[in-house]
């Protein structure tokens, strides 16, 4: 119950802070738009040359690209804000202020700073996931849908246990703090169905960023083409790394002894 | 003059040493969307044997051609130098008989490109070995080629100066910076050869001055250009860089003016 109040507090001080830039915030919702129009325009040339990539439709791609918009919201709204207020709070000692308070840690520095506005890319990104699902004809039965459903959010987790890892190294390595970056470029690989890439990126974003695992996994769950098994294996593996990155998290939490000693 | 930017370059080298992980990273970012848009465009391509008469291995070439030029003539100014503006650090540069952007600035870039492409040549012979690219270049085109990325570079140069230099008055140069790429990502042909858009988008990019600075030194070297085309092209790149100096030069000049007046 806690963390939904923690949660609320954190939003609501996130919105005054928002508020106070309210021309930043017309400018970023027309560069979104923006981000938006040239996104389905690259799609448009791609298919004004042919009917599919790798055997996946113009629908399947809309939904792609929803999917992975919403990698992206958790990226921009959560990840890269926290990320520097963490890196920083780590160089200056302010991280003891953090531990200090009487609630999980983990849960306070992934929320410290919540970007309010990227919730209209939120809502950009789950408006192309339902027109792409409106359009699509391949769906057989309403598994398909639940099971996309249920690998679209362990998948985008497992992108969140990943960032939780990734800081938690920096406890150990100060230097760290930088990997983020190596994660978002490898975002990127995200926006088309990982089949149609060499072996090596495929390798690259299955085990090392699982972007495919957030964006790929989910679209063929939908198209039918994973057994049940592995439907629960992939979710089974979101719970892992949630469980893994917390114990990362506790363990570099042992190590840093604060900035002064 | 000359011992100037010497001794710069010598003292930005030794300093770009100290960061070489953050380099790798930064260039990673580089390489992943070439690669991508490789990937995409040969499978389709492969699948259908052309598109508009452009193979798999026309593409390849393309993009592998593209990754070394991309990193060329890329601009770095935002990132190195709108926080100084924002957050008053210039000031300390201003007082140096050294020209903030023209100089350091400049000799930064540079010397990040340089380390950027020696990081760059083991992976692209990896990537040369798997892809296997078939290239005809010429001499001539090498060295028709010098002076295209030179002057490509010099214009994205000036107008991503020009562009950080809004920071003067505003904090959303970074939001016109991204604007900024996602035109090129279209018209300068990092998304797609150019010659696959639509008929509207090629006119529009053939007008724009973004394909100067990519599409165009990447179809010299890949020899698709005749020696007038090659010549009426440079000579556009050079009416630009002016346009675009000057540019910078009258944002810089207000824009000092705005920035004391705020330091006093």
């Amino acid at each position: 119950m806690y963390i939904l109040k923690l949660l609320s507090t954190s939003i609501k001080s996130n919105l005054q802070h928002d508020l106070a830039y309210r021309a930043d915030l017309i400018v970023n919702l027309v560069l979104s738009l923006i981000g938006l129009g040239s996104d389905l325009f690259g799609l448009s040339i791609i298919y004004a040359n042919t009917n599919d990539i790798g055997g996946w439709g113009p629908s399947e791609l809309i939904i792609l690209l929803g999917v992975w918009r919403l990698v992206n919201v958790l990226m921009n709204m959560i990840i890269w804000p926290n990320t520097f207020n963490f890196n920083m709070s780590v160089h200056d000692g302010s991280l003891d202020y953090t531990l200090l308070l009487p609630v999980n840690s983990q849960l306070l520095i992934s929320t410290k700073r919540i970007v309010i506005w990227h919730l209209f890319d939120f809502v950009i990104a789950i408006g192309l996931i339902i027109i792409g699902l409106a359009h699509n004809t391949g769906i057989t039965s309403p598994l398909q849908i639940v099971a996309f459903l249920g690998l679209t959010l362990s998948g985008t987790t497992i992108i969140y246990s990943l960032w939780i890892t990734l800081i938690s190294l920096t406890f150990w390595f100060t230097k760290f703090g930088n990997s983020i970056v190596i994660m978002s470029a490898v975002l990127d690989a995200g926006r088309y169905p990982a089949h149609v890439y060499p072996f090596w990126l495929r390798a690259l974003m299955t085990f090392v960023v699982p972007v495919a695992v957030a964006t790929t996994v989910p679209l063929q769950a939908l198209r039918g083409e994973l057994q049940w098994w592995q439907a629960i294996g992939f979710l089974g593996i979101g719970l892992i790394a949630v469980w893994l990155s917390s114990r990362a998290w506790i363990a570099g939490l042992r190590r840093y002894s604060g900035a002064s000693s | 003059m000359f011992a100037i930017y010497k001794q710069m370059w010598l003292v930005n080298w030794a300093e770009q040493w100290q960061y070489r992980a953050n380099l790798l990273m930064y260039l990673a970012f580089w390489l992943v969307s070439p690669i991508v848009y490789l990937a995409v465009w040969t499978t389709i391509a492969s699948a259908q044997g052309n598109i508009n008469g452009l193979t798999a291995p026309d593409f390849v070439a393309y993009y592998m051609m593209l990754l070394i030029v991309d990193i060329a003539t890329s601009d770095i100014t935002i990132h190195i130098f709108a926080y100084k503006i924002m957050d008053g650090s210039l000031s300390n540069e201003l007082v140096l008989p050294i020209h903030p952007v023209l100089q350091k600035v400049l000799v930064n870039n540079l010397a990040f490109k340089a380390l950027q492409m020696l990081a760059l040549v083991p992976i692209w012979l990896i990537l040369y070995v798997l892809y296997q690219p078939v290239f005809s270049i010429t001499a001539v085109n090498v060295l028709l080629a010098i002076p295209a990325i030179a002057f490509g570079f010099l214009l994205q140069f000036f107008a991503g100066t020009t562009i950080t230099c809004i920071s003067f008055w505003t904090t959303r140069a970074w939001s016109i910076s991204d604007f900024y790429s996602n035109i090129f990502r279209l018209m300068a042909g990092q998304f797609v050869p150019l010659a696959l858009l639509p008929a509207f988008m090629q006119t529009a990019s053939q007008l724009l001055p973004f394909r100067l600075a990519l599409y165009f030194p990447v179809q010299l070297l890949l020899g698709k250009l005749s020696i007038e085309e090659t010549m009426l092209n440079i000579g556009l790149q050079m009416v630009w860089c002016v346009i675009l100096f000057m540019l910078f030069r009258v944002v810089w000049r207000t824009g000092l003016k705005k920035y004391s007046a705020v330091g006093a």
